[in-house]
């Protein structure tokens, strides 16, 4: 049980950390495209077109692909006053109130990527586009699809969170094993 | 029950589920369904709400500035410019009584100039500066209070995360918004010098009774030019590209972050290994930071479907507790979130609330810019939390400097922000003077 566990917590870890690597080398991408049309704007009175659509889509990409990640390994903000005072005298309790945060958390991400499905539906159906036509258009669609992904990601690390406090809860130990740090440690 | 109480429910609900440790972004989410479901009686439409803010909200070209800006002041800090604007400001302050604390306070400042986050000011002088005051015969309780303190000189010297986001907030011009924090940083920093060489004279069981100097390791004038150089070169490239009008805020980001990894890589100080581990960590913090936003972005819709701001800001005018009521209101209850929030989940907490009531008082956003930044910050020096003690907490790595420690050190500092705080709310030109206003 625990091995399948641990098993499966390393394949949704890879998926998310691949996700990451891709969102990192979108902020690259992002850094080299600006420079180059504020460059060619400035040196050769030639700026890029599109420049400020590509810029609007990549940073909800961004945000996405790397969203899975930032809750792993532990960087979604929170008040942890009473969650450390519980981890030392209390940690069956710290382990139901981790229950119940990390469920509220899934209940309310796959609202989200149910909600957001018709989005990328529509955008796919209708071919929608940024930019103006003759100049430069993108699709909208790979960012509505990006959304779906990065919502499955962080529903998927949101799941295993929950599963871990869960099986805290029930055997009541292992409370100060990196492993069972709801998203604290690193990878 | 009507929209209002529902808005206002929500709005005890949020707070409660934040104090007991629920995840910001989560929370938020989370209240603003169930209160859009309770109010329209549809969760379809709830749902909806979520959906439309979170593919819409940061699908801006301004967002765009937020990973740019969070990966240049990692880079700056990696390629070891932390320990050279440290180094030269030493030098400058050497002949002072408490030079060490000073110079710290200096190095800061012009560290600020070139990154737009206090978290990565608190993890470099953690390391640089802490361990040189400690040698010298600072108490430890000092070295990481002048730290703690003087890391916020980072969101109020531009370029400056926190000044973004409220421009993001606010629709203000982030360029008009960096000029006017430049008077109240420099002047922050000024406070602090002369408070820390106050108290070196005054107070010595707080600072250390014996204070020597670091004149053992006197740069000469090419040293000191090589290491002040590509920070100087890096503040005038970015804020000068600015102005002269080169480039926008937005793009400075960019430009910004080229630069300073040109630096590194001609100076041979930024590595491949380093590179590609502080660009994993700027993905992350975007994407909490951005995530947070678009929470706080579905909370702030709900607020404005139960016309709650619009009720408080008719509830205020009612109660006619006038501009200084309410702008000192304001300023205590930011003070108070700040004991247990991180400044950006503040600000994007608050500010859509305030809005509704100070626009038709005439204020000028900001000024109120400037002033929320600083009351955000005075918070983030309070216990019980507060992510840059924190931060140098983790940094250290030394378990005889506790929690309390770091707090009490820092404690002399929040009070000489909240001095800093109340001049520019006496004296609003500090700010706006700048700007021509």
């Amino acid at each position: 049980m625990m091995t399948l566990l641990h098993r499966l917590q390393a394949v949704i870890d890879r998926a998310t950390a691949a996700l990451n690597v891709l969102g990192t080398v979108l902020i690259v991408a992002l850094m080299i495209l600006i420079n180059a049309d504020v460059i060619g704007r400035g040196v050769f009175l030639a700026p890029i077109s599109g420049v400020p659509e590509l810029v609007s889509m990549s940073i909800v990409a961004i945000v996405f692909l790397q969203v899975g990640q930032a809750f792993r390994m532990g960087r979604f903000t929170r008040t942890d006053a009473l969650i450390d005072a519980l981890r030392r005298r209390l940690p069956r309790v710290r382990a139901v109130l981790e229950l119940i945060y990390c469920s509220a958390g899934f209940f309310i991400i796959a609202v989200l990527l149910q909600a957001s499905y018709p989005l990328f539906v529509k955008a796919w159906d209708r071919d929608t586009f940024v930019g103006t036509v003759g100049d430069f258009i993108a699709p909208i669609w790979p960012v509505k699809l990006i959304v779906l992904i990065g919502c499955t990601a962080l529903l998927l690390q949101l799941a295993m969170s929950a599963i871990r406090a869960a099986i805290l809860v029930y055997t009541g130990s292992g409370g100060e094993q990196g492993d069972m740090e709801a998203g604290h440690d690193p990878v | 029950m009507t929209p209002f109480e529902i808005g206002i429910a929500a709005l005890a609900v949020m707070v409660f589920l934040v104090y007991v440790g629920m995840y910001v972004p989560l929370a938020l989410m989370v209240v603003s369904y169930a209160a859009v479901w309770m109010m329209k009686g549809s969760p379809i439409l709830a749902g909806k709400l979520l959906a439309l803010a979170a593919s819409e909200t940061i699908s801006s070209y301004f967002f765009g500035v937020v990973p740019l800006f969070v990966l240049m002041g990692y880079v700056v800090s990696v390629t070891g410019m932390g320990r050279d604007a440290f180094e030269v400001a030493n030098q400058m302050f050497r002949r002072f009584r408490g030079g060490l604390g000073i110079g710290t306070v200096g190095a800061n400042a012009i560290f600020a100039a070139i990154t737009g986050i206090s978290i990565a000011s608190a993890a470099v002088f953690t390391r640089i500066a802490v361990p040189e005051m400690v040698r010298h015969g600072y108490t430890k309780r000092f070295s990481v209070g002048v730290v703690a303190g003087s890391s916020v000189l980072g969101m109020l010297i531009p370029p400056s995360l926190l000044l973004i986001l409220y421009a993001l907030l606010t629709e203000q011009s982030v360029g008009d918004l960096f000029i006017a924090g430049v008077i109240p940083g420099l002047l922050l920093a000024l406070i602090f010098g002369l408070g820390v060489y106050t108290m070196a004279r005054f107070w010595p069981g707080f600072i250390g009774h014996n204070l020597s100097d670091g004149d053992e390791d006197l740069l000469s004038g090419r040293e000191l030019f090589n290491k002040g150089f590509p920070i100087v070169a890096l503040i005038v490239l970015v804020l000068g590209g600015i102005y002269a009008g080169w480039f926008t805020p937005i793009e400075a980001g960019a430009v910004g972050c080229l630069g300073s990894i040109l630096i590194g890589l001609i100076r041979r100080s930024l590595t491949w290994k380093d590179f590609w581990s502080v660009l994993t960590d700027t993905g992350l913090v975007t994407a909490a930071v951005c995530f947070l936003i678009i929470a706080a972005q579905m909370y702030s819709r709900m607020l404005a479907l139960s016309g709650a701001p619009g009720e408080f800001g008719s509830f205020v005018a009612e109660a006619d507790i006038g501009f200084w009521g309410v702008v000192i209101a304001y300023i205590i209850l930011v003070i108070v979130m700040g004991t247990i929030l991180d400044s950006s989940s503040i600000m994007l907490i608050l500010v859509p609330l305030m809005l509704p009531v100070i626009q038709p008082m005439n204020i000028d956003l900001i000024w109120f810019g400037i002033v929320t930044v600083l009351a955000v910050e005075i918070g983030l020096l309070t216990p019980p939390f507060g992510i840059s003690v924190f931060v140098i907490k983790s940094a250290l790595n030394d378990d005889t400097i506790s929690l309390g420690d770091i707090f009490a050190g820092a404690a002399p500092f929040a009070l000489m922000m909240l001095v800093v705080l109340v001049l520019i709310l006496v004296f609003p030109s500090l700010a706006t003077l700048p700007l021509g206003r």
